[in-house]
């Protein structure tokens, strides 16, 4: 199995320092903020916590990246 | 759409009573028309329903293609009932929770996070199926610095046997388990979740509030 990497485990045990949304909360504002960053628009200022919360929440993060994906193969 | 499933969305009732308008002013004419048809009664909410499971089953499709090359033990006829399994169940819980739409975007991004969800979380969980959850902090000393410079190593390294410290120090029991197997060991949330009997979203307010702690320790220190 892959070692770890220091950084990223250091960044992982310690999280995001800024204020961040939950899990729950994350989920019920992801299509609006995937929406709005495809759109161009500022998704951190109109929704804030939630970028915080991907860079802390690995699962979150992929959830978010496949909608991104997929919304934004559709519109491309 | 299984038999179980078929039975469960005519369970889901479709009177306008559950709904709602959504209050979004710029909602698109396609997401009004899937609103329409979704509450709509007898043929034209089936039409709609098997469209849905349609448009579910596309974006558990794409999650399991996405995360396809790093789960080279599953087999193409797993991966398809995943896609299945998780369509099924993304159809339930967007008509349970049709009246949560607000209109605030488009319909399909809406019902896709949750097909793109139930994907994610049962190949997460197939991937670990049978396999032991490591919640104890084995993987200290297995941490890898390659690529970093003597100096920044260094650092690094004094840095974690700080945090190693605080978390022996200031964290309780239960803050110590979800934190290692999650921030040290890499064990996916959903997989502790189904293991402890918690909720994502209770292992991840655990989660937040022990890295804070450790946070709030090490500027102490300094």
């Amino acid at each position: 199995m892959e070692r770890p990497d220091l950084k990223r485990v250091l960044g992982s045990l310690l999280g995001p320092a800024e204020p961040e949304v939950g899990c729950d909360e994350c989920f019920d504002q992801l299509d609006r903020y995937v929406e709005l960053e495809l759109a161009g628009a500022d998704a951190d200022a109109a929704i804030p916590g939630l970028r915080a919360h991907l860079a802390g929440c690995p699962a979150c993060r992929e959830e978010h990246e496949s909608l991104r994906a997929l919304v934004g193969g559709e519109l491309s | 759409m299984t038999p179980a499933t078929l039975q469960l969305v005519s369970s889901v009732p479709s009177t306008s009573d559950q709904l709602v308008e959504p209050a979004g002013a710029g909602l698109d004419e396609e997401s009004r028309e899937w609103l329409r048809s979704l509450q709509a009664e007898g043929a034209a909410r089936e039409d709609a329903v098997a469209r849905l499971h349609a448009l579910l089953l596309r974006a558990a499709s794409f999650e399991v293609a996405r995360r396809k090359p790093s789960l080279p033990h599953l087999r193409g006829d797993d991966l398809d009932e995943i896609a299945n399994q998780a369509a099924d169940d993304a159809l339930v819980s967007v008509l349970r929770r049709l009246g949560d739409f607000r209109g605030l975007s488009r319909f399909t991004t809406w019902a896709y996070k949750f097909a793109l969800l139930e994907a994610a979380v049962k190949l997460r969980t197939r991937d670990w199926q049978g396999r032991e959850v490591p919640l104890e902090p084995e993987s200290w000393n297995e941490v890898s610095s390659a690529g970093l410079e003597p100096d920044e190593e260094l650092e690094q390294r004094e840095l974690l046997a700080a945090v190693q410290r605080a978390v022996d120090e200031v964290l309780t029991p239960h803050q110590r388990t979800v934190l290692v197997a999650l921030a040290l060991n890499g064990v996916p949330i959903d997989v502790l979740a189904e293991r402890l009997g918690a909720t994502r979203g209770a292992l991840y307010k655990t989660l937040h509030d022990a890295r804070r702690k450790l946070r709030d320790h090490l500027e102490e220190e300094h």
